[in-house]
């Protein structure tokens, strides 16, 4: 059977995706995968699956992101500033940035 | 921890009875190391699945580095690669027959028996050079040991695995009976044993080592449902082979082995091995 291998470089990182092993059982599937996936790279850990347990939806079922128009959510509005607008945007940036220091020089 | 006095200085403060008996024992790891890596690389592509391969390639390249790291210290006392592999008489192996024995031909029992045999008598043998009174091979002890757990989980697990079947379960007790008296030569002396003992180059002799690896190997081969040649503990030296290897008496299949070993150094015409790697030494530094 196949166990896909997942790879995991440092600890608290994600564990991707990186092949798999052909192997009778789990105890098999971890001993082949250290040498197979987790011997030319680094690794700090690795998880095997066996193939038919992962579940799997895919892009001719779904519509990934929807079909309507989002990109709103790409905040892409603010590419085109000319140079005079980023002045503008840098003023009252720097204009905050004093506000919120003589706020917080009150505080004390 | 052996007391300081006992411990012996470094490869240049040697007496020369010391210095031989370093050598002795530096000879019987490292060629062990060596052959058994060679046999297993003719597994190379044609074991049993691509996983299977690539296990064994990977145990095959890890022995190999074994062997590198005794052969290193023998270049302490001025051999060179070639003196010590690529142009040495093959008689002067002093490896254990286990180790040169072709395998069955496509008989993956053989690869799999093979090695558990050997990598638990290599566990026992680096317990037992953990403290050794030449420092120099003390302290690369724990750097082999680091590899060896997998081997031996690769060999149980298989043993274990092949064991279910009973068309495989025959095929490893056959693999048992041919390689279980070989395996005895592993605790065979060489040359300068006693010396290697007196000066505490190893902390267990050779027949405790015996006796522990039988208390490992017997009762797990038979809760597989292997049976151990009759007697053996008893009277190992009832089953023990002829031919050893450990006293330089070899089977014709060294011979052989040796010959393709060294082939391409001699077709090339070298005089000496090409330097791929940095000094053991040097890359530890």
């Amino acid at each position: 059977m196949i166990w896909e291998v997942f790879r995991q470089e440092d600890a608290g990182e994600y564990h991707t995706h990186c092949g798999n092993v052909h192997a009778p059982d789990r105890e098999m599937a971890k001993l082949f995968a250290q040498i197979q996936h987790g011997r030319r790279k680094p690794t700090n850990s690795l998880w095997v699956v066996p193939k038919d347990e992962i579940g799997e939806v895919d892009a001719e079922e779904a519509a990934f992101g929807g079909t309507t128009d989002k990109s709103y959510r790409w905040v892409m509005g603010y590419k085109d500033l000319d140079a005079a607008f980023a002045e503008e945007v840098a003023e009252s940036e720097s204009e905050q940035e004093d506000a919120d220091r003589a706020s917080a020089g009150g505080d004390d | 921890m052996a007391a300081e006095s006992d411990r012996l200085g470094g490869p240049a403060e040697l007496a020369d009875d010391e210095r031989a008996a370093v050598e002795a024992l530096l000879y019987r790891l490292a060629d062990d190391e060596l052959v058994l890596a060679e046999r297993y690389t003719e597994w190379q592509v044609r074991a049993p699945t691509l996983e299977s391969d690539l296990a064994l390639a990977n145990i095959a390249q890890d022995e190999l580095g074994h062997a590198r790291l005794w052969y290193d210290l023998l270049r302490d006392f001025g051999y060179d690669e070639a003196d010590l592999i690529f142009e040495r008489d093959p008689a002067d192996f002093r490896h254990a027959s286990l180790a040169e024995l072709p395998f069955e031909d496509g008989d993956w029992a053989d690869a799999v028996v093979r090695s558990y045999l050997y990598d638990v008598a290599e566990q026992l043998r680096l317990e037992a050079l953990a403290d050794a009174s030449y420092p120099r091979i003390a302290d690369r002890v724990g750097k082999i040991q680091s590899e060896e757990a997998y081997h031996r989980e690769h060999a149980q697990n298989w043993l274990e695995r092949l064991a279910d079947d009973e068309a495989s379960l025959k095929r490893l007790q056959a693999a048992v009976d041919r390689l279980f008296p070989h395996a005895l030569a592993l605790w065979e002396p060489s040359d300068h044993e006693e010396t290697i003992e007196d000066l505490g180059l190893r902390t267990e002799s050779l027949a405790a080592m015996r006796e522990q690896w039988f208390d490992t190997v017997i009762p797990f081969l038979r809760s597989l449902g292997l049976e151990p040649p009759e007697g053996v503990r008893e009277n190992p030296e009832a089953v023990r082979p002829a031919t050893i290897g450990r006293d330089g008496d070899h089977t014709d299949d060294w011979d052989a082995l040796h010959e393709e070993m060294t082939r391409t150094y001699r077709e090339l015409g070298r005089e000496e091995a090409h330097k791929i790697m940095p000094d053991p030494d040097e890359a530890d530094a």
